[in-house]
Parts: structure tokens; C-alpha cells; sequence
């Protein structure tokens, strides 16, 4: 195999993890502050079984959600589900990060001071103007370094993809490298990851920075 | 009246707060109200404001209920959408002001005005930027609340409750959290408020300010309102003995 072949496989399977990596952002995102807002929900059974759901996904690794996941619905139900693959793998990487950010969330709301609702109160905003408008962009400056956190580990996360032989570019370099007897391929994934990461970083900058007009 | 709040009782945890306070505030009057933390005069305000529920008693804005007693004993409040239109009868300035950092100072006048009361930007822009100007800061419109010195973000926050146009405006220690110095600018603003005959009840720490320009002075103390009356009997011929005590401690 040459080192073009090599790299234009792989960069095929850079894409993949790419796309693992856009979907769990599109999901998990908004997830996550449906389940930081149902975490204070009036009824308690919600608050309980958001909380065991936030328990469950913080206290066993993702790679494990990840099989239970894809084979969960054989060996529970019976059901081999043609294509099921790669939606397994989103389901378990945006359900995973969608945990987590809601607990960023959830920091992030508490931390907003209780003179910020008085206000809204006394000046008559509606419960989800107050959200909306005055709690929620406040909220997302201050939650930015963490969630920056999370999406550079997301990046390096969707490698556990392989877990379920889903070829995306840390498979592709395994493989690779196994019937190659090179170690090349885990130096190019390397190069993409840190690239990725870098973009990542790069983006999330530019938006604290957009930001940065009050404090 | 604009208001009259009549046997209202406020307790937090078993703790009264309030033990039947009954007092009101006619149309242009300018009332203080005095006396030791902890004495509910926070609370009173609170409650005036409907950002705290009372216990017992009622509540009255310009001769419409608000909220009374049942037989039962227990204060019921008029439904939700009924109570946003006494909320905008009555506006509150803060101790820590409380603006919305992320907005401009014009967007903190307007926002409420335009997305609550449904009124036209035009408009709600026309009635800021006079009231900035009235408040002497008309040059600020487009800062930030983290620009502003403390005088100013507390004149802008009580420019942000006027732009709603309320009949009456509560102060809870409005200089609380300023230094002398900027205390002065925010007094200044106040007076001349009550010059213009706006309907204000401040509770505050200034007795002087609270001697000149206040019709009415009520001192509070444990929940009760110990003596009220014209700020010069108060002040310089206090009746109850508790009042003068409090009173020695500011002359000094």
C-alpha cells in the first residue's frame, strides 16, 4: 500500500469520525438542556429517573454503552435490526454527552444570581421570556470553557467507534497497521485528531470571544 | 390610594416577619421607611411587589384587589394573568440593581417595554433616552452595565423600572451598596422624582435623605410598624421609646 492510498483511505475515514462528531454535537447539545431543565422538573419521578439516567451514563464507560447499545436489542428482545450499526453508535455517543452537558448546564444556571429572575419578575417577563431572554445567554458565556472541555474530548472520544468495527479513522489506522506492519497510520490519525482538535479549539475561541462584549 | 396593604401577614419557617402590618400610599406621596435589619421592612416591600406571597391579609392597587383573605384565613391572590397587570403597577429598584449585564444600558430600558408591554421600539427608545437624560446619563446608552460606575448602573436600574410606566416605585436600600460618594448622585435622582410627584416608598439607611424629602416616615421594627408621621415628629420628636433608641444610633 502506498502512503497516498493510505492517506486518502483514511482521510475517508476522518470524515466518518467527523460525522459521528457533528451528529453528537446536533444531538446532545439541545438533549442535554431538555435534561437539565426535566433535573428541576415539579415531578419528582422526573427528577428521579433523570437523575438514575445522569448516575447510569457518569458511572460506566462509554465504551460499554456503546456494546449495550448494539447488541442490547438482539440479546434482549431478539431483534437484529439491519443497519443498525451506526445509528447504535449515535444513540450511545449523543445519549453519553448529552449527560454531561446537562450537568454543565445545570452549573451554569445555578451560578445566574436569583436577582437576575427577580428582575424579570418585577418587570413582568413571562417565565420563558425570562429563560430565553435574560438566563439562557448568560448562561452560555459562563458554561463556554467547559463545554470547550467536552467537545475536544468528544473528538478524541469517537474513536471508541471501533468498539463496534465502525470504520471511522482509528479503526481504519488498527487495521491499516496491523496488515501493513506499519506504524505510519497511527501517526496520520494522530496528525487528524490534533488537527480536528485544533479547529475545535480555534472555533470555540472565535465564540468566547464574540462574547467577550460585557461581563 | 395607590396602594394599601391591610393586615399583612408574612412568615418564613414559623418565623413571622410581618405581624399585621397595615399601612397605604396615596397618589404623589413620598413615604421612607426606617429601621433595623431584620425589622421586614425588605419583606414589606417584597410583598408589595409580588415577589413574595403573604401569608395573610390584602392587598389593594388603586382600589382593586390583588389579593385577600378567605374565610379560611389563608391569602388568596387573583389569577396569574390578572396579577401581571398589577405587577405592572408597581415597580422595584434593587440594592444590587440587578441589570442584565448582556444588554446595553438603552437595551435594560427598553426590552420590557417593547417584549411585555408591546410597545413600539420607536416609542420605547423616545422614553429611554429621556430618561437617561433625566438621569444624567443620556452618554451611556450604549455601555454596558460593567462600564458603569455603581451610581450610574443604579440610576439606570431605576430609569429601567420607569420605562414601564409605573404608578408607584419601590426602593429597597437603593444605596446600600454605594459609597457616599455615589450615594449622593443616586439621592439626587430620587428627590428630583419626588419633585416631578412620582409615588415612591424607599426603604433606606439616609436619615437625612429620609427627613427631606419623605411626606411620611415609618419606622419599623420586629415585623410591626412602631411609629409613622411626619418626617420632622419622627425624626425630632419621636413618641416611642424604641424609635428613639434606634434614632440616638444615627447621631452619633
Amino acid at each position: 500500500m502506498t502512503l497516498s492510498t493510505m492517506l486518502s483511505t483514511m482521510a475517508a475515514g476522518m470524515l466518518r469520525t467527523c460525522g459521528i462528531f457533528l451528529l453528537t454535537l446536533v444531538g446532545s447539545l439541545p438533549l442535554g438542556m431538555i435534561v437539565a431543565l426535566l433535573r428541576k422538573s415539579r415531578f419528582s419521578v422526573v427528577r428521579l429517573l433523570i437523575r438514575a439516567y445522569i448516575s447510569v451514563i457518569r458511572g460506566t464507560p462509554l465504551m460499554l454503552q456503546l456494546l449495550v447499545w448494539y447488541f442490547g436489542p438482539y440479546y434482549l428482545f431478539g431483534w437484529s435490526i439491519r443497519g443498525w450499526r451506526f445509528p447504535a453508535l449515535i444513540i450511545g455517543f449523543v445519549l453519553n454527552y448529552a449527560a454531561y452537558f446537562a450537568e454543565i448546564y445545570r452549573g451554569g444556571i445555578e451560578s445566574i444570581p436569583v436577582g437576575q429572575y427577580e428582575a424579570c419578575e418585577v418587570l413582568g417577563y413571562s417565565k420563558s421570556q425570562t429563560f430565553m431572554r435574560i438566563i439562557l445567554p448568560q448562561v452560555i458565556k459562563r458554561i463556554m470553557p467547559s463545554v470547550t472541555n467536552e467537545v475536544i474530548t468528544l473528538v478524541k472520544d469517537t474513536s471508541l467507534a471501533f468498539t463496534l468495527a465502525y470504520q471511522e479513522v482509528f479503526s481504519l489506522a488498527k487495521q491499516i497497521s496491523a496488515s501493513q506492519t506499519s506504524f505510519a497510520p497511527f501517526v496520520i490519525a494522530g496528525v487528524f485528531y490534533f488537527i480536528a482538535n485544533y479547529a475545535v479549539a480555534f472555533a470555540m475561541e472565535r465564540i468566547e470571544k464574540a462574547l467577550d462584549y460585557y461581563r | 390610594m395607590i396602594i394599601e396593604m391591610k393586615n399583612i401577614r408574612k412568615e418564613f419557617d414559623g418565623l413571622e416577619v410581618l405581624k399585621d402590618i397595615s399601612f397605604g400610599v396615596d397618589n404623589g406621596e413620598v413615604v421612607s421607611i426606617i429601621g433595623p435589619s431584620g425589622s421586614g421592612k425588605s419583606t414589606l416591600l417584597r410583598c408589595a411587589t409580588f415577589l413574595e406571597t403573604i401569608d395573610g391579609g390584602e392587598i389593594v392597587y388603586m382600589g382593586e384587589k390583588a389579593a385577600h383573605t378567605d374565610e379560611s384565613g389563608r391569602a388568596v391572590y387573583v389569577h396569574p394573568k390578572e396579577l401581571r397587570r398589577f405587577r405592572s403597577y408597581c415597580g422595584l429598584v434593587f440594592q444590587q440593581f440587578n441589570l442584565f449585564p448582556h444588554y446595553s444600558v438603552l437595551k435594560n430600558l427598553t426590552d420590557a417595554p417593547i417584549e411585555v408591554q408591546h410597545r413600539s421600539r420607536e416609542e420605547a427608545e423616545a422614553t429611554a433616552m429621556e430618561l437617561l437624560g433625566k438621569m444624567g446619563i443620556a452618554d451611556k446608552a450604549k455601555a454596558y452595565p460593567y462600564q458603569l460606575s455603581g451610581g450610574q448602573q443604579q440610576r439606570v436600574a431605576i430609569a429601567r423600572a420607569l420605562a414601564m410606566k409605573p404608578q408607584i416605585l419601590f426602593f429597597d436600600e437603593p444605596t446600600s451598596a454605594l459609597d457616599p460618594e455615589l450615594t449622593g448622585e443616586v439621592l439626587k435622582v430620587i428627590r428630583q422624582l419626588a419633585e416631578e410627584k412620582m409615588t415612591m416608598v424607599v426603604v433606606t439607611h439616609e436619615m437625612p435623605f429620609a427627613k427631606a424629602v419623605s411626606n411620611r416616615v415609618i419606622f419599623m421594627d420586629g415585623g410591626v410598624i412602631v411609629e409613622q408621621g411626619d418626617p420632622r415628629e419622627v425624626f425630632e420628636n419621636p413618641r416611642e421609646e424604641r424609635t428613639k433608641q434606634f434614632l440616638r444610633v444615627f447621631e452619633r
